[in-house]
């Protein structure tokens, strides 16, 4: 009984939560045929889904989301790495944190698009300029997380590794990272969603691949579709790399429950 | 021995400024060193000109207020609409029901990503950059009115049952003043992205006048001190206002503590 109720539940839900949507749609399409607003600002879903397709079968959208990965991923790894190291640095010396601390702070307050402007100054408008750009939103949130991770590692944890007489290394990768794992795969999960923001801005200022190149050369030719299919895909994909993520972390922090939940 | 004669206070004073004065040391030493990759970095003293140009040119300040100006509009907007909003979804299971998963899609596509269709439906004026920074506001205050109102204790609403409390009542006497804490961390955050799209807003959507614009143009002319000069002033009103936000809430927070031990 209580499970068909449930089921049932679960239904209604899902019904309340495709009205909205529905109805955007609607009007969308009603706005469009009934000639409220001329096709040519606003596409019609119908026409929308045939240019995804189009681009999907020309094989430019494969094209253009690989390009934009790519981007992310350097980006992503280059400014994810030096977060995660420098973090670690950071939480483990306190000189070095005097040091990094209130650079950091600094930098943060200053909006990372308005460092666009530098970069392509000194970097010129080429990929490198983009995986800096890319690798700038990458780098904040990881090493916040990890520096934040690492400083909240247990005294006891400490104690222990003195008692088993771990150093460097062996501490490093026995102690401190498996402590603070919950913590980092947050950053990992901000930092890779902050990379696909920045990779969209970093393409936007000029390119000439990616998907939002797809959206700025869909302006300049006046094709409004193109700028929507594009709007729509990096929605998508931002959803699916941070579904993926949170997944993954929640499988992480299952692992960590029973080592927390256990008597010390 | 030594270490006794400083006091915590100084030794706060001295390590903030010690950092900043090494900082820029480094930059004058960097310049001096004549590095080929420096050739184009204006040194520290060329910046603090420029800033001296600039505090006697009324364009300046102009621009400050400009920007400032459109962020407030936007960030008004945007709270308003995201305390309603949250407060909607945060009272009524059907709402959230409804639009939750509408908003938790939309919420997806990074606000960068939204320019090229805004520009196109709004031509480049002052509309869709008030509108960028209102919507990036308006989604960290939404989230956090809803989880502020959904995690009033069960006891307060208990009490208010007690009271006979109900609708507009309810809400204002025991829900708000509950979330308060949570809306107050929205706000702060709003204020955030507000400020941090602004600049999306001037760069992307161009304007005559702006920090953002003062930033642009002092790329359009290889001015690199212009640029830099821009991107502190950014950061130093980006700052004070979140100083001043942060003083805000905790004032609030104090207030609320005291009218409860009342």
């Amino acid at each position: 009984m209580a499970k068909r109720f449930l089921q049932r539940l679960g239904l209604k839900d899902k019904l309340l939560a495709i009205i909205v949507p529905l109805l955007v749609l609607a009007a969308w399409q009603g706005a469009v045929s009934q000639k409220l607003c001329s096709e040519l600002i606003l596409t019609p879903p119908l026409t929308l889904l045939n240019t995804l397709l189009e681009l999907a079968q020309s094989g430019d959208l494969t094209l253009n989301i690989l390009a934009s990965l790519k981007r992310v991923m350097i980006g992503f790894l280059l400014g994810g790495t030096s977060g995660f190291v420098i973090g670690i640095l950071m939480a483990l010396s306190p000189f070095l944190n005097r040091i990094f601390g209130p650079l950091i702070k600094a930098l943060q307050q200053v909006p990372e698009f308005a460092w666009m402007p530098l970069i392509i100054m000194f970097l010129g408008i080429d990929e490198f300029a983009k995986y800096f750009f890319v690798a700038i939103g990458a780098f904040y949130p990881m090493v916040l997380n990890t520096y934040q991770g690492v400083s909240g590692v247990p005294e006891k944890y400490h104690e222990l590794a003195r008692v088993f007489d771990y150093k460097s290394f062996r501490y490093l990768f026995k102690v401190i990272i498996p402590s603070a794992l919950p913590s980092i795969i947050t950053g990992i999960r901000l930092s890779l969603g902050l990379s696909w923001m920045f990779v969209v801005g970093a393409e936007l200022f000029g390119s000439d691949s990616g998907v939002g190149y797809l959206m700025t050369w869909g302006r300049a030719v006046f094709q409004i579709d193109l700028v929507m299919a594009g709007l729509i895909l990096v929605g998508v994909i931002g959803f699916a790399m941070n579904f993926l993520l949170e997944r993954a972390e929640k499988q992480f922090l299952l692992w960590r429950e029973p080592v927390d939940g256990r008597p010390a | 021995m030594k270490k006794l004669l400083i006091s915590k206070k100084t030794k706060g004073i001295l390590g903030a400024i010690a950092f900043p004065i090494v900082f820029i040391a480094f930059w004058q030493l960097f310049i001096l060193a004549g590095f080929p990759s420096a050739r184009f970095l204006p040194s520290p003293y060329k910046v603090l000109q420029k800033f001296v140009i600039l505090f006697s040119d009324p364009t300046y300040s102009h621009n400050i207020a400009v920007s400032l100006q459109r962020v407030m509009i936007g960030f008004f907007i945007g709270t308003l609409a995201g305390f309603i909003f949250g407060l909607l979804m945060g009272l009524s299971k059907t709402a959230e029901k409804i639009f939750a998963p509408f908003f938790h899609a939309v919420r997806q596509v990074p606000m960068i990503g939204w320019i090229p269709l805004i520009i196109m439906l709004f031509g480049m004026n002052e509309l869709p950059r008030v509108l960028i920074i209102s919507v990036a506001a308006f989604y960290p205050i939404t989230l956090n009115t809803f989880s502020g109102v959904r995690n009033v204790p069960r006891e307060y609403l208990e009490l208010a049952s007690v009271y006979g409390y109900k609708g507009l009542t309810l809400i204002r006497k025991i829900i708000i003043p509950a979330a308060l804490p949570s809306i107050a961390t929205g706000i702060s955050l709003g204020l955030a992205m507000s400020w941090s799209v602004l600049m999306v807003a001037e760069i992307f959507i161009q304007t005559a006048f702006g920090i953002g614009t003062q930033i642009q143009r002092g790329r359009d002319r290889f001015d690199i001190a212009l640029v830099i000069a821009g991107i502190i002033t950014v950061g130093v009103l980006g700052y004070s206002m979140t100083l001043l936000v942060q003083k805000i809430v905790k004032a609030v927070e104090r207030g609320q503590v005291i009218s409860a031990d009342k």
